[in-house]
């Protein structure tokens, strides 16, 4: 335990020092892991602790960026308070989807989280006036010298990943979090337990849409540029799945090391194959589903070598008939 | 005006009968939404089109074989990669066949590039006048074909062995399989079928709209709320849902402004799944 820590804090302390001695294309390239390590584990709550597919999250996402897009272009507010907005809009909004959406289950769910999540992009494109519509909006941008502006998005998605990590540990250990996970594993079962399921449900998705709509608030800001495909687009959310499989669903570190393994993948390698892009990424979608659904972390524990890693993955292939 | 907009519609529920005909039967079967079906519309598109623009073959002639090779690539895939998951939970078959959609894109964009592709039939300016409303020749004959293999289709799924396994095992795999149900290949076959489905699809898509390698997405949006709307039930149940679609669709476009359509069709699937999770004809589980 100790040990862990040890790395844990050793850890902290590398990736503070990171923008002071790395140039601005690495420090992007951290931050962009950073924010898909927060909205997978913003998924994770939801759908590795309790099992609900959320396939339409990056609704958060996109309604986080527009809140602070809007107040800040249309209201003048700073972007500090437009952030708070932003997590309380995302709140507001994870409660009113949670009690309509959250008494479907399995693949009804899934779909009618989606076609919400589409239902508000539409809003968004025609509410013209308010959000500039297909037009998208700019958001009022940092001033500063690169290295300033690179940092402070670096610290924002940094501070952000540590609430929300921090957070999972809490939850992995403390009676919400095993609510949810007797919910995944029987969810009749856990009600006649005693458990609120309707009330921890809800409770859990409020939860991921709050860091998956402050994520979104970072991401405006920083990019100072949004549109409704963009920020509306289901790939972010196939994005999160993935990363929660590479790493391991219902764990606290796996959704950091799926991003780490993903995008750095995808912006170091493929991003040079333009046209293979989506490809490229299909394919590595297909065999991690098919050879580590339950993540890297599990097929490395075994001290058999490779002919262990290779049991492991036997071993951990889910739903073959 | 709006006689035609009803005769349009049902002209094009025709189709979208077929499109959820092939996606609610996987859905139904296997538990699986897949979402590579609206690739597997795109890919039949793509063959029709080839064929025509490559020997000249008419889209309406080349069905069969366009049938053929979907069934096929529909076949191996269950075959050989989805049934190593299928029973998997949601994230897992819904992130793999999302991979499946993403890898036939790209295969699709190398191939037939970017560009948007639609074929422009001799005959594509040729309609029927009865009583006042325009009946262009093209989308009666896809209109008929899709009835008739609609109905194929039904008949195969009740009177042929085939099919009636293919019922058993989506009512209960155990217990097909105790009565000695290869299930392994049921699976495989009702994806090919399926895939042979929204093969005929995309050949009856091509000649009235164009289609690019991102079709696929939007494709399988229509697909959702097709099945959704006619419930998980029966042929029937997907055709009705198809011609809800394209009735509210065409005679959308002569009321409410463009922009809203998409709108409506979301808002309208979140609330028939909330509150009337059977569907719009109330069936429960598959060819029950």
């Amino acid at each position: 335990m100790n040990k862990k820590l040890i790395i844990l804090i050793i850890l902290i302390v590398l990736f503070i020092g990171f923008p002071f001695v790395l140039s601005g294309f690495w420090v992007r390239l951290v931050t962009n892991i950073f924010m898909f390590a927060i909205l997978a584990s913003a998924l994770n709550i939801i759908s590795g602790f309790a099992g609900y597919a959320a396939f339409g999250n990056m609704v958060f996402f996109g309604v986080g960026a527009y809140t602070v897009a809007v107040l800040m272009n249309k209201l003048g507010l700073s972007f500090i308070s437009s952030f708070i907005f932003s997590g309380l809009v995302s709140i507001l909004l994870a409660l009113l989807l949670g009690m309509l959406l959250l008494r479907l289950k399995g693949h009804y769910f899934a779909l009618a989280t989606l076609g919400a999540a589409e239902a508000i992009k539409y809003i968004i494109d025609n509410l013209t006036d308010l959000t500039g519509g297909g037009q998208g909006i700019t958001i009022p941008s940092l001033h500063g010298s690169p290295f300033f502006v690179n940092s402070v998005f670096y610290f924002l998605m940094f501070v952000l990943l540590i609430v929300i990590v921090a957070f999972t540990w809490w939850l992995s250990k403390s009676r919400l979090g095993y609510a949810l996970k007797a919910i995944r594993a029987n969810e009749e079962a856990a009600g006649v337990m005693g458990i609120n399921t309707t009330v921890y449900k809800i409770t859990a998705w409020t939860l991921s849409g709050l860091f998956t709509g402050l994520a979104g608030a970072v991401y405006a800001y920083w990019f100072s540029y949004i549109d409704p495909p963009t920020v509306f687009n289901v790939m972010w959310v196939v994005r999160m799945f993935v990363i929660i499989l590479l790493g391991g669903a219902g764990t606290v570190f796996g959704p950091l090391i799926g991003a780490f393994i993903l995008e750095s993948l995808s912006e170091l390698i493929w991003s040079q194959f333009l046209n293979l892009h989506l490809g490229i990424l299909g394919t590595i979608i297909i065999i991690t589903v098919l050879l580590i659904p339950n993540g890297i972390v599990s097929l490395l524990k075994t001290d058999r070598g490779l002919k262990g890693i290779i049991e492991n993955i036997k071993k951990s292939r889910t739903g073959a008939l | 005006m709006l006689l035609q907009a009803i005769i349009n519609g049902i002209l094009l529920g025709a189709v979208y009968g077929t499109i959820g005909i092939g996606f609610s039967l996987v859905w139904g079967v296997m538990n699986i939404i897949n979402l590579a079906h609206g690739s597997f519309i795109m890919i039949g598109a793509y063959l029709s089109y080839t064929f025509y623009k490559a020997y000249g073959i008419d889209p309406f002639l080349s069905i069969p074989i366009v049938m053929l090779i979907l069934f096929l690539i529909g076949y191996v895939i269950q075959r050989f990669l989805l049934n190593l998951v299928v029973r998997g939970s949601i994230f897992i078959t819904l992130t793999f066949t999302f991979g499946l959609q993403i890898l036939i894109a790209n295969i699709c964009l190398l191939i037939w590039k970017a560009d948007f592709r639609s074929i422009n039939l001799p005959y594509s300016g040729v309609s029927m006048s009865l009583g006042g409303v325009i009946i262009p020749v093209i989308r009666f004959g896809v209109f008929i074909i899709a009835v008739i293999l609609t109905i194929l289709f039904y008949l195969f799924m009740k009177r042929t062995k085939v099919g009636l396994a293919i019922s058993a095992t989506a009512q209960n795999y155990e217990g097909a399989r105790v009565v000695g149900v290869d299930v392994k290949n049921i699976y495989s076959i009702t994806m090919g079928v399926s895939a042979a489905l929204a093969g005929v699809s995309g050949a009856l898509i091509i000649p009235i709209m164009s289609i690019n390698p991102f079709i696929g997405g939007p494709l399988i949006g229509k697909a959702f709320v097709i099945s959704v709307l006619g419930g998980l039930g029966s042929t029937v149940g997907a055709l009705a849902g198809g011609l809800v679609l394209a009735l509210v669709e065409t005679i959308g476009t002569t009321i409410i402004p463009s922009s809203f359509q998409n709108l409506l069709g979301f808002v309208v699937l979140v609330l028939v799944l909330v509150f009337m999770p059977q569907g719009l004809f109330g069936k429960r589980s598959y060819n029950e």
